[in-house]
């Protein structure tokens, strides 16, 4: 194994929105503007998202929400339950936003990107990332950090800093050193929990005493991305950006129950619905499946009832996208596995092995039917897409989901739904 | 966010063809005529009826764009008393102000009295349903 030796200085920026989630429910409720905010995972399970008020009255990151009850009353924290059709909308409307500045942009989540900026100035940068920053404020509402920097992994730890900063807006160069000197090694970029175990245990437990390591020693104990962040570290930019969109292998759709479930019955709703939603999602991609996997399990922590988890996965004869034909195999396939008298927690279905439907349609032996299916497809998907999600369902999904997640404090805004759309007062 | 209405529609029959059929056929799509920029653009209903004298009725929908700074007479969407709410905007003398509507100039509120009032988007359309 060598080091990438590359002497070109990028300059790459990463554009982070600020307590994401939680400046998405702020958009159309001023109220919540400035005081405590927190937004829950689904089922209304942990915190994913605070506001600087609800972080300093001590609310912690992926805390499970009853355990914060008491501060969340005493305090008058305002709670959401996570609205993704929302986030979404916002995020994509973020990332419009940016490609206003340039096409060389990596997507990296839901709410923070990559772009390359060296064709900027050293001396015009810092004054080009807060242009960025306040036209993404004023066109979307949604505040953001840009950290700067000659590699993606110093520019996660200036965009750390950039928001500590007053500007939210930081470029760092050469005196990049001091602040590596504060920068906890479980905080890089690419560092994960085993990586950071081991260099601790080494002591190894600040950003700048990896950048100084012997290359040997990185050499012998990790791997290559091990020495790729190494590298990144001392400023040689060895990540490049990521600016195509790859098209995903597999899709997982999958939930817990917002009450335990027993019956095969209710399970075969939620594993419709999951079918349902996958299948909309890969059609979205032009994309087919050749294997479905359903999973359903117990709760492992529930002390007092016995554990069950099991997975089964079915080859498809054909690839396909259509609803009914995978709900069909998945039912097959949750009949096999179902067991009698325990209380399930989640259940989950993955498409993988996806192909183009293109590629797939060189196939002689697709029957016409596919075809005929293909314009049922397109049909639901337009009608759920107009009128608004599971408009047209199959009745098997069921009604009344009494499994549904549980979503009690929900904002119901979809700025992307004619039938959900914020509302504003004429007083 | 999409809403398009066909505009040319043309059937093959017998006979002379449509002195038309070389003209193109397309679809109105009125993203590309009522929104200029998507990302700033939000579509915001409205409830109340206090715009009623600059055409703005309960019910309808408003066009929104973030990004364009308001004008004199301005239709704007504004932070009010944390809501909000839409209203005129109108300016004197290089003083910015709010109002309801155009009649009731006399209840304006002066903006550079009340910094936190903050100026949300300006409405570019409006949809009213009439039927």
């Amino acid at each position: 194994m060598s080091f990438i030796n590359n002497s070109k200085k990028n300059k790459i920026a990463l554009v982070d929105c600020n307590s994401f989630y939680v400046s998405c429910e702020r958009l159309f409720n001023p109220k919540i503007i400035n005081k405590p905010v927190v937004v829950l995972s689904n089922n209304d399970g942990c915190v994913i998202s605070r506001s600087t008020e609800a972080k300093k009255i001590g609310i912690k990151m992926g805390e499970p929400y009853f355990k914060v009850k008491e501060l969340v009353k005493k305090n008058s924290v305002h709670i959401f339950s996570s609205n993704y059709a929302l986030y979404g909308d916002l995020s994509r409307r973020v990332m419009k936003t940016l490609k206003s500045f340039t096409d060389k942009i990596e997507i990296y989540s839901i709410d923070e990107a990559f772009i390359d900026l060296s064709h900027i100035e050293d001396k015009e940068i810092e004054n080009y990332g807060k242009e960025i920053k306040e036209r993404i404020l004023k066109w979307t509402g949604i505040p953001t950090s840009v950290g700067i920097a000659n590699t993606k992994t110093l520019s996660k730890v200036a965009n750390h800093i950039a928001k500590e900063n007053k500007t939210g807006v930081i470029y760092i160069k050469e005196d990049v050193d001091e602040k590596l000197k504060n920068f906890h090694i479980s905080d890089i970029w690419g560092v994960g929990k085993q990586l950071s175990k081991l260099y601790i245990k080494n002591g190894i437990d600040t950003a700048y005493k990896l950048k100084n390591i012997s290359n040997s020693w990185v050499k012998k104990s990790t791997n290559v991305l091990g020495a790729k962040t190494v590298m990144e570290l001392r400023g040689t930019s060895c990540i490049d950006l990521i600016t195509h969109e790859t098209k995903r292998k597999s899709c997982c759709v999958s939930r817990s129950f917002g009450k335990k479930v027993e019956s095969l019955n209710k399970l075969k709703e939620s594993i419709t619905t999951h079918c349902l939603n996958a299948a909309e999602k890969i059609r979205n991609d032009n994309q087919v499946t050749k294997s479905i996997t359903v999973s359903i399990r117990t709760s492992p922590f529930d002390k007092n009832r016995n554990y069950y988890s099991n997975t089964i996965t079915i080859d498809l004869p054909m690839a396909t996208s259509n609803s009914i034909e995978l709900i069909k195999n998945a039912i097959i396939g949750l009949k096999k596995i179902y067991r009698y008298g325990y209380f399930y927690q989640k259940a989950g279905v993955t498409l993988s092995k996806l192909q183009d439907m293109e590629l797939n349609e060189l196939n002689l032996l697709t029957p016409l039917m596919e075809n005929k299916s293909k314009t049922l497809m397109r049909a639901i998907d337009f009608t759920n897409a107009k009128y608004g999600r599971n408009s047209i369902s199959i009745a098997q999904a069921g009604i009344n989901n009494s499994w549904k997640m549980k979503r009690e404090h929900f904002s119901k805004i979809d700025t992307a739904s004619f039938s959900h759309l914020p509302t504003i007062i004429a007083r | 966010m999409k809403l398009t209405i066909p505009f040319y529609l043309h059937k093959v029959g017998a006979g002379f063809p449509s002195p038309a059929t070389d003209y193109i056929e397309d679809d109105i799509d009125l993203n590309t005529h009522l929104i200029t920029n998507a990302p700033a653009t939000f579509i915001i209903r409205v409830q109340g009826k206090s715009m009623v004298n600059v055409g703005i009725y309960d019910g309808d929908l408003l066009i929104v764009d973030k990004s364009i700074t308001p004008k004199n007479f301005s239709t704007v969407v504004a932070n009010v008393n944390e809501e909000l709410v839409v209203k005129t905007l109108v300016k004197e003398k290089g003083i910015s102000y709010i109002t309801s509507g155009s009649s009731n100039i006399s209840e304006k509120i002066n903006l550079i009295e009340n910094p936190e009032i903050i100026i949300w988007g300006v409405v570019t359309y409006v949809i009213h349903k009439q039927q």
